[in-house]
């Protein structure tokens, strides 16, 4: 009988099964999704982690290390791989070489020559510690005694190998010194097999003293995480296991663990956090939503059967038999939704994850997710309950006379809503940026859909008294049309629930729509200033000649070279940069790029280029009394090295005049410069203090190249060639006294080759900073030549300053610069080509398009997408609603038209009566939807992350983007004016007047 | 005061008073009515008379405002809800107006049926069949009762009335909607089915076929008919309700003389 009844309302129970579906999918969307990009956001963690950020060794002087590691087992660990170590020197103690075996080994080498070790003694040896296959190497820690005599056991090399140094076996540690070149004492590893270490003959249970020493090995097992099965619930318990396996490197100096999984977890746990906030306050309100939609066409469904249940009570049934009754088909339909349900939400967060998350991410369905779809249909079965209650428990006779009930206190929940909604405003407004899903912070996460919700209850009470005030101009204008409209509003009770659904869900639509835009536009904003230009090559780092050359012979390219700060610096071709960098003349006041780029240059004095094998200086010293050291040294800026060499020119005697000292080798062949004169005077124990040295005068320099002395032309006449300007018609003068400064002299003078501070565009306040230098030295102070509030390129605070300045002010080229070619909009594939045309080989690109796909696939863009694809499914479902409930409503007329049809009223003002009726409320919803939203949005977006890191510039802008909001307001009201006007013509054609005759005694 | 042990009802001074959100409205007032066991009584009189309130009175689904109403012996006032559903299930069967209201319309005929015997142990139950049989729809017994006829959905609503075995049986213009012939059979069904009856109606064949006809006028009993004989009744108070054909001769609100006589009185329009 059951699936009869649905059968026979099978629009009205397809309705609440839809509703109900919807709900349960939006109650398990989002806590599926999430899990499957928390998966993703640890994979990806994990993946991209250098190996001892993901994993860790665990080194044991005493137990078996392996057995230690294995206590801590999960899943996602995998199997420790376990080794040994042993540092011994040679016998001639010119080396020490690491003796070790790790479980695996032969399968992470590639064999030059020979093979694996197979038994104890032997080892294998890398090409760089010159030994060959059949020699022999001691060492002094694996001896044997024979006759009382302690001997050395000779390994015999069996094979020579090449180790690939980033290969994570290796657990990226700096094992091979003597392959990389860089050897001080310290060879590559001697590879051997575990019976080696168990003949040696050394001591277990050692101290790390001991291991340290070479008199006991070291064992160590390393164990990895596994990022192909770690799944999005494994987060905390990655965490106890990495606290317990650090925890076992707390317990004593036999167990050490090395690992930087710390920085790991912070990542994901940040990135994790960024991503449950937006989650659960899309799956809040969209639950909420769905409740409420349930409730009304549960209401709506049990309305529908009220006569049969009156007729069950009616024959007596007990009240158990009559909640079972009028409960069947909405409990029924509730059931069936669950799997529908679910299965949706893992097809949408599956189509979700395969679009914005990597492949291999599942989607699962597990306990703790499965459990919010149940969750969702146990609210509906409360819903169902409380919208049954009234029709279950009226009295059989009200049901049948159709007496009017008294008014119920529905102010009551309508103001634990608002009040709801004025904790979560103040909550909002009070706190900073949401950073947690938990505690207080839920009044405020839920604000949004509760601000939704308020304005929609409060426009409900309001559109009857806005028609009550109508009543006077409809009785004496407009006709009959309007006079039946407004009074049927200003009753309330067919328009109240339609306002409040769609009022509510088009808010909650809005909100989303705003909260999309919005951050759109933020993340395109931040990638195009983060980016600097449409297309940046990263290049080989060389110099700044060389990137300037190239770039100059590709049209639309800017070379660009990058410090990492803070404060960042870029140094560029200013002119160059200005015609390629993603400019908005808003960063600075409205103006054009191109004017501010000049600001970046200064007039400045030409270098001192030092080229041949010695320097000579011509001085005039002045009086040097008894007991002072006078040292001259000259700062020369030498290719290949980022740091001065400091020259001690000359020791300066009265009466002599000329000193030379050797150049560095580099400058025979390559260009040195004269960065800078300094004198240092030492007093010893019988210095005359009252007498400090005088002046010295450097009066010319000399280099000497291919044997023969050339001057140099240092300017030591020109005042504006030094900084302090200590040059004139003399040479050079310096002051020798210890109290140089004081007494208005200078002990020290640099070539005026370059200014400083630096002329930068800067972001944010530069204060006493130091910008890093080529030469990540802190040595150039930088000036706000032009302040903007954004600068392409400039992630940080910092400046852009001209590349040949900064070239001049550094001593050369850090690691850490990264050499970069911008492309103009449109023009990458050019300067590709131009790039490749030149030799230069592109190490990486990145684009703003990629940028902003990546903040996109972060936390919060996965959950705004989350939030835009549900919102608009219940913006859906609330119109859809919210007619139902007008043509729901305005069928129970159908009587009353029928009367006035029957009384002499025509068909057309009837026509446009309900139409009337049915326009005012859907638009006054529609409208309250749309400022709901905005006002949540504008309220709530500042406060929800964005980013998973939130960026120092540009400053993100919260202004609404008006045009999709319009977009989605217009065509809500648009689908509610067609669906009016669709209702209003449905059910005039069904009005008869012989319907009278079905009418109640 | 008890109700007789053969009284199916009993009425002493029953007030029925409905509450809205603005107004009470009196529906019945002073009702003395007794209905003996296996008595078939017509309620009659005009519309908003009060007819359907009394039905509903009898059938347990309201509480007097005033009065007190006895059920098989049963007084309706001192009953809890749990009871009267007990009461309703076993022992009143309720013949709707509107055949239609009467049933599940997506329901088949036996489905109906069975639906009412719920509240009732199965031995108190009528063999479904067999009333089916008895009301002579066995061929539609598995059809939708919302497919049926007007005859049959009444027929059906008649036997789902008598399906528990009730003592009284409760209808309210069981032939409102029916042809004359379908009208013609449920009377009899209810006549020959029914234990004791009380039919609102206002079918002059129904009320005919009834052993006795009660009279509502204004929410006061008015009249009763017996053996084809009509008379006033005198209320409480000694008001007296003239039957509207002598209302030519005593207008409402005109003045009347009341001469005594051995066995009565005679009321004379004053002034003549």
């Amino acid at each position: 009988m059951t699936l009869r009844g649905l059968w026979r309302r099978r629009w009205l129970s397809l309705a609440l099964l839809v509703v109900a579906a919807v709900t349960v999918a939006a109650a398990s969307l989002g806590p599926l999704y999430a899990q499957a990009a928390r998966a993703a956001v640890l994979r990806d963690a994990l993946d991209t982690a250098p190996p001892d950020h993901r994993g860790w060794r665990v080194t044991s002087v005493r137990g078996d290390a392996a057995d230690l590691a294995r206590r801590v087992s999960a899943p996602y660990l995998r199997p420790p791989v376990p080794g040994a170590e042993l540092l011994s020197p040679d016998p001639r103690g010119k080396k020490t070489y690491p003796l070790m075996w790790q479980e695996g080994q032969c399968g992470h080498v590639t064999l030059l020559r020979g093979r694996c070790p197979r038994s104890a003694m032997e080892i294998m040896v890398t090409r760089a510690s010159g030994f060959r296959v059949g020699a022999d190497v001691k060492l002094t820690s694996i001896t044997t005694r024979e006759d009382g005599e302690e001997r050395l056991v000779p390994l015999r090399v069996v094979g020579i190998y090449r180790a690939d140094p980033g290969d994570p076996f290796w657990f990226g540690r700096n094992l091979f010194p003597q392959t990389a070149g860089v050897s001080e004492g310290n060879g590559d590893p001697l590879l051997t097999v575990p019976e080696t270490q168990a003949r040696s003959g050394l001591p277990t249970g050692a101290s790390a003293a001991d291991a340290a020493a070479g008199n006991a090995w070291t064992g160590y097992a390393i164990v990895y995480t596994d990022p192909r099965v770690i799944g999005g619930g494994d987060l905390a318990g990655l965490e106890s296991a990495h606290a317990r396996l650090a925890g076992m490197g707390r317990s004593g100096d036999a167990v050490t663990v090395f690992t930087h999984m710390d920085d790991t977890l912070t990542r994901i746990r940040r990135q994790t956090d960024s991503l449950s906030v937006p989650v659960t306050l899309v799956t809040l309100q969209l639950v909420a939503l769905g409740w409420l939609l349930l409730f009304l066409t549960v209401r709506d469904l049990v309305a529908a059967r009220a006569p049969e249940t009156a007729l069950a009570r009616l024959r007596g049934l007990s009240t158990a038999r009559v909640w079972a009754f009028g409960l069947s088909e909405p409990v029924v339909l509730l059931l069936a939704a669950l799997p529908l349900g679910l299965a949706a939400a893992w097809a949408v967060a599956a189509r979700l994850a395969g679009e914005f998350l990597r492949a291999d991410v599942p989607v699962t369905l597990d306990g703790p997710t499965a459990l919010y779809g149940p969750a969702a249909v146990a609210g509906g079965l409360l819903a169902a309950a409380a919208a049954a209650w009234s029709a279950i428990t009226r009295p059989v006779v009200e049901q049948w006379r159709r007496t009017p009930r008294a008014r119920r206190r529905t102010w009551i929940p309508e103001a634990v809503v608002l009040a709801l909604t004025g904790v979560g405003l103040v909550e909002l407004l009070a706190g900073g940026p949401i950073s947690g899903s938990a505690g207080q912070n839920t009044g405020a996460l839920l604000a949004p859909g509760l601000l939704a919700v308020a304005f929609a209850l409060l426009a409900r009470r309001l559109l009857p008294l806005a028609c009550a005030a109508l009543f006077r101009l409809t009785r004496s204008h407009g006709g009959i049309a309007p006079f039946l409209a407004v009074r049927q509003i200003a009753r309330g009770s067919a328009t109240g629930s339609t306002v409040i659904v769609l009022g509510a869900g088009l808010g909650l639509a809005v909100f989303a729509v705003a909260a999309w835009s919005v951050t759109s536009r933020n993340f395109a904003e931040v990638a195009r200033v983060h980016n600097g230009a449409e297309t940046v090559f990263v290049v080989r780092a060389g110099d700044a000649a060389t990137l300037r050359r190239v770039s100059a012979g590709i049209p639309g390219s800017a070379p660009v070279v990058r410090m990492p700060g803070p404060p960042v610096m870029l140094a560029t071709d200013p002119a160059r940069f200005a015609a390629v960098a993603l400019w908005r003349p808003s960063y600075a006041g409205g103006r054009a790029l191109e004017d501010l780029t000049p600001r970046l240059t200064a007039p400045v004095a030409p270098r001192v280029p030092l080229i041949g094998d010695r320097i000579r200086a011509r001085l005039a010293v002045g009086d040097i009394p008894h007991g002072w050291t006078i040292v001259l040294f000259a700062s020369v800026r030498v290719p290949g090295q980022d740091r001065p060499s400091v020259l001690p020119l000359a020791r300066p005697e009265h009466g002599r005049m000329v000193y030379e000292w050797g150049l560095p080798p580099a400058c025979r062949t390559g260009t040195c410069e004269l960065r800078g004169l300094r004198v240092q005077s030492t007093p010893t124990g019988t210095s005359d203090f009252e007498h400090p040295p005088g002046d010295l005068g450097v009066v010319g320099l000399d280099v000497r190249r291919d044997g023969r002395w050339a001057a140099l032309d240092a300017g030591l006449t020109d005042r504006a060639r030094w900084r302090p300007a200590v040059a004139g018609q003399a040479g050079l003068v310096l002051s020798m006294s210890p109290w140089a400064g004081a007494a208005g002299g200078a002990g020290a003078a640099v070539p005026a080759t370059f200014p400083d501070p630096l002329p930068a565009l800067t972001s944010g306040t530069p204060g006493n900073r130091k910008l890093p230098g080529l030469d990540d030295a802190f040595a150039s102070g930088y000036v706000p030549a032009v302040p903007a509030a954004a600068v392409p390129g400039l992630d940080a605070a910092g400046g852009v300053v001209d590349i040949e300045l900064a070239d001049r002010a550094a001593y050369g080229y850090s690691d850490k610069a990264e050499f970069e070619i911008w492309a103009a909009p449109s023009r990458a594939g050019a300067v590709l080509a131009g790039l490749r045309a030149a030799g230069v080989p592109v190490l990486a690109t990145r684009t703003t398009a990629g940028l902003r796909t990546g903040y996109a696939s972060e936390g919060p863009g996965l959950a705004l997408i989350l939030l835009v694809v549900a919102a608009g499914a219940a913006a859906l479902l609330a119109l859809g609603r919210a007619v139902l409930a007008l043509y729901a409503a305005a069928r129970r007329r159908t009587l009353e038209l029928a009367a006035l049809e029957a009384a002499g009223a025509r068909a057309g003002p009837l026509r446009r009566s309900l139409l009337i009726e049915q326009a005012v409320t859907l638009t006054w919803a529609g409208l309250t939807g749309v400022l709901a939203g905005v006002t949540a949005a504008r309220v709530a977006l500042p406060r929800v992350p964005e980013f998973a890191e939130p960026p120092l510039t540009p400053a993100l802008a919260y202004t609404i983007v008006p045009g999709p909001v319009v977009l989605v307001a217009a065509a809500a009201l648009a689908a509610c004016l067609v669906a009016a006007a669709a209702t209003a013509e449905l059910l005039l054609r069904g009005v008869r007047v012989e319907r009278l005759r079905e009418a109640p005694a | 005061m008890t109700a007789p042990a053969n009284a199916a009802v009993r009425c002493d001074g029953v007030v029925q008073i409905y509450k809205t959100r603005e107004i009470e409205v009196v529906a019945l007032r002073d009702i003395d009515l007794v209905v003996e066991d296996g008595e078939s009584v017509a309620l009659l009189g005009p519309s908003g008379a009060g007819k359907s309130t009394l039905l509903w009175l009898l059938a347990g689904l309201l509480r007097p405002s005033a009065g007190r109403l006895w059920l098989g012996g049963a007084e309706v006032g001192r009953l809890g809800p749990r009871a009267l559903d007990r009461l309703r299930a076993a022992q009143i069967g309720v013949v709707m107006q509107n055949p239609a209201r009467n049933l599940i319309p997506y329901a088949s005929a036996a489905q109906n049926v069975a639906f009412a015997q719920r509240a009732v142990r199965r031995r108190a139950r009528r063999p479904a069949g067999e009333l089916l049989e008895r009301v002579g729809l066995t061929s539609v017994r598995d059809r939708p009762a919302g497919l049926l006829s007007g005859g049959e959905q009444q027929r059906l609503a008649v036997a789902i009335a008598l399906a528990n075995r009730p003592r009284l049986l409760l209808a309210d213009e069981p032939t409102s909607q029916l042809d004359a012939e379908s009208g013609r059979a449920v009377v009899e069904l209810i006549k020959e089915m029914g234990p004791t009856s009380v039919v609102v109606t206002h079918d002059p064949r129904v009320s005919e076929a009834m052993s006795r006809t009660v009279t509502i006028r204004d929410g006061r009993i008015g009249a009763e008919g017996r053996d084809g004989e009509d008379f006033v009744v005198i209320g409480r108070e000694g008001a007296v309700q003239l039957p509207p054909e002598y209302h030519e001769l005593l207008p409402p609100g005109s003045m009347a003389r009341v001469e005594p006589l051995r066995d009565g009185v005679i009321l004379r329009r004053a002034g003549e």
